[in-house]
């Protein structure tokens, strides 16, 4: 989370931003008599209206549209023509080095009308959504290295396959693919990804190499148009 | 007639070491059984250079009983030598170490400045240990008395009682069992050191520590020991000679001894704010570099420690946030546990620990309901097991307007079941699951001039990911906040407003 970094200071205008549309009721209390009855709605107000001021305090300027979750915890690279022309994959990686790994936009299937249709994982010795990965030290994870074969996409013209692009340990794949595989034209950079690996930091040292930022991504993008 | 004039001159010979009259009852006792003791047990045993209270523990009938404090080292060295013919060989051995207990009972020891010390009575000894004990500063009204000796003791004490066994194997005194010289140094001891300290003596959460280590070179001492009694035992002809002639030979060293004073933990129970989303729950430093400004941890402790005078301190807490999460609501509950307090902070002291923390200027942190409690508290701090529900206002960005419909169709969504993959940001160090978890209710707050920010208040499941449920995590969180409303959500930030444990 981007959490916006501003001084505290109280904005006499914040409390009229706040409009309650499900007041909340206080509990009753039917032992007490109508004094305690008051002091303890009067203590639950001075407590409620205290939390409200705490919530409102850090409330600042608000943009129009906030960085998402992706790019605030995530560095984007990509590699592009990764063994064929036109097969750009995007990964992404988190602080904690976990990669997620997908198709980028500018992937040679969504020029195909009508974009991908299917998605297989069952390529090279075994399918990749039948692994299951356990326990903290990633038991049965599949070692994968950057051109090891994660899944076929289909079009209504052709078949692509997706690689790795990393060497790593391959946690988990993205298993609604196969029965809506639409999300790989929809949001092929959020709920459309494809893998997750795990380099070991000497590995990701290597990756890193055949691997270009998003800042090259987009020149290179510019100068293909 | 002869015997009546023994007792009247050992009287007068205890009137210098200045003995009241209830003393003289207990002196009369050690007295007489001193008198009892087996002649050539005795003889023998000085000889080889046992101590007196060695030699009362091991050759005696009577039990080992505190009336023998009240005398002197020195005047129990007359009494037990008193009639024997060979003054001489035994004057010869009246500085040395005790064989067995290696001058633990003599009040003998080697300070930490490697000093010899020696106290003649167990009141000089006691007086001692009193100065180091209330050097430590300590407040406390009873004591628990622990003794450390080396093993060594035990192996000279076994070898010891071998030989005694071989030569006197029918009397009856070496029938009994034998007191060892770490409960008769209690015995010793600990009347003395209740009146002393003016405290008194129980299983207490405070522990005075009489810790005795041996010199370097007594694991040499012991085996010679040993083999000196396979000796005595395959000529038993001349006994007597070999025996005064290696107790010449041998040099014991005495323990190094120094007192370790010692409380049980404390404990302090109480609920801590964080309001600030730059300090973490516990102290965070990675590579030397600290993350965040601060830590609820430090804060806490680093202000009650010193009200304890305390060597340090544990932070436990009932769950815990992330570090750009505000703690808000009525707190998280916490336990800070301190090692060696030296006082007991009174309420007061701790109504202003409270104050300073929670007046402080940068207000990082605050608590409440700070006090000093038992262990039993435990039971409330198992983790997994603490927290069952919590609370949270999020403050939420969706890609199209809010409409008011969406009021509707979030806050009738009462015990919603959601299915959360490990999220990325804890699979490297979490195993892969996929784990359902409720969220009780939800309820949204608009935020004017902003139709696209929301405030989301919701219940749920202690352990569910709240920033995971806002953004979907990829898709691997399902339903999230995105898919109930059909577009894209972005969580800004995060407080949570209330955790409720298992008990009430």
């Amino acid at each position: 989370m981007e959490i916006l970094k501003l001084d505290v200071a109280k904005f006499p205008e914040i409390e009229d931003t706040i409009e309650l549309t499900n007041p909340k009721r206080n509990d009753e209390v039917e032992d007490c008599d109508d004094q305690q009855k008051q002091q303890l709605a009067t203590q639950e107000d001075e407590e409620e209206d205290e939390l409200r001021k705490l919530l409102l305090s850090d409330i600042g300027e608000l943009p129009i549209s906030p960085p998402s979750a992706t790019q605030v915890n995530f560095v984007s690279y990509f590699i592009t023509d990764f063994t064929k022309s036109g097969h750009d994959q995007y990964i992404y990686r988190h602080a904690n080095g976990l990669c997620v790994i997908g198709l980028a936009p500018t992937h040679i299937a969504f020029k195909d009308e009508g974009g991908i249709t299917s998605v297989d994982f069952n390529v090279g010795k075994s399918d990749r959504s039948v692994l299951k990965v356990s326990g903290k030290r990633k038991k049965n994870a599949l070692r994968s290295e950057s051109n090891t074969a994660l899944c076929k996409v289909s079009t209504a013209k052709d078949t692509y396959i997706v690689r790795c692009c990393v060497k790593g340990s391959l946690l988990e794949v993205n298993e609604r693919l196969i029965k809506q595989p639409e999300l790989l034209n929809s949001t092929a950079d959020r709920e459309g990804y494809i893998a997750i690996i795990m380099p070991r930091p000497a590995d990701w040292t290597k990756n890193k190499e055949s691997l270009i930022t998003l800042e090259e991504y987009k020149e290179k993008k510019e100068m293909s148009l | 007639m002869s015997g009546e004039k023994e007792p009247v001159a050992v009287e007068s010979a205890g009137l210098p070491n200045g003995l009241v009259s209830h003393g003289n009852s207990k002196t009369r006792r050690v007295y007489e059984t001193a008198r009892s003791l087996h002649t050539g047990a005795v003889k023998d045993l000085l000889s080889l250079g046992v101590c007196e209270r060695c030699i009362f523990r091991l050759v005696s009938v009577e039990a080992f009983d505190s009336d023998i404090s009240s005398v002197s080292t020195s005047t129990l060295r007359s009494w037990l030598k008193s009639g024997d013919d060979e003054t001489s060989a035994s004057e010869s051995s009246c500085s040395t170490i005790c064989i067995v207990c290696l001058g633990i009972l003599q009040f003998v020891f080697s300070d930490v400045k490697k000093e010899l010390v020696k106290s003649d009575s167990s009141s000089d000894y006691v007086a001692r240990i009193t100065d180091l004990v209330k050097q430590d500063r300590h407040e406390f009204d009873s004591f628990g008395l622990e003794v450390s000796v080396p093993s060594t003791i035990m192996e000279n004490e076994r070898a010891l009682l071998s030989y005694l066994k071989g030569k006197y194997s029918t009397e009856v005194w070496l029938q009994r069992d034998k007191i060892s010289v770490k409960d008769a140094l209690k015995v010793l001891l600990l009347d003395q050191l209740k009146a002393s300290l003016g405290a008194e003596s129980d299983s207490s959460s405070f522990h005075i520590r009489l810790t005795y280590t041996k010199a370097s070179d007594e694991a040499q001492g012991a085996s010679e020991t040993t083999h000196e009694s396979k000796r005595r035992k395959t000529d038993a002809e001349n006994g007597s000679n070999c025996i005064s002639e290696n107790s010449f030979e041998k040099v014991y060293e005495p323990c190094i001894f120094s007192v370790h004073c010692n409380r049980m933990p404390i404990f302090f129970s109480g609920r801590y704010f964080k309001y600030s989303r730059n300090v973490s729950q516990s102290r965070w430093i990675i590579d030397d570099e600290r993350m965040g400004e601060a830590s609820v941890e430090e804060i806490l402790g680093g202000n009650i420690l010193p009200a304890c005078l305390g060597d340090s301190y544990k932070f436990h807490a009932a769950g815990r946030e992330d570090i750009d999460v505000r703690m808000l609501g009525s707190g998280r509950p916490f336990l800070i546990e301190v090692q060696n307090s030296r006082q007991l902070p009174s309420e007061q002291s701790l109504k202003e620990v409270e104050e300073k923390i929670n007046k402080s200027e940068k207000k990082l942190v605050g608590v409440k309901d700070l006090k000093c409690i038992g262990s039993q508290c435990w039971a409330m701090m198992r983790e997994g097991e603490a927290e069952k529900q919590k609370q949270y206002v999020a403050l939420v960005w969706i890609s199209r307007p809010l409409e008011e419909k969406d009021f509707n169709s979030i806050s009738c969504l009462k015990e919603l079941k959601i299915l959360q993959k490990t999220p990325v940001r804890v699979l490297h160090r979490r195993s892969p699951l996929d784990r359902e978890k409720i969220i009780h209710w939800m309820k949204v707050e608009k935020i004017k001039g902003h139709s696209h920010y929301f405030l989301l208040h919701l219940c749920t499941q202690a352990g569910t990911y709240i920033k995971e449920f806002v953004h979907g995590d990829l898709g691997r969180t399902t339903p999230s906040m995105g898919s109930i409303l059909g577009c894209r959500a972005e969580i800004i930030q995060l407080d949570v407003t209330d955790v409720k444990m298992g008990d009430p």
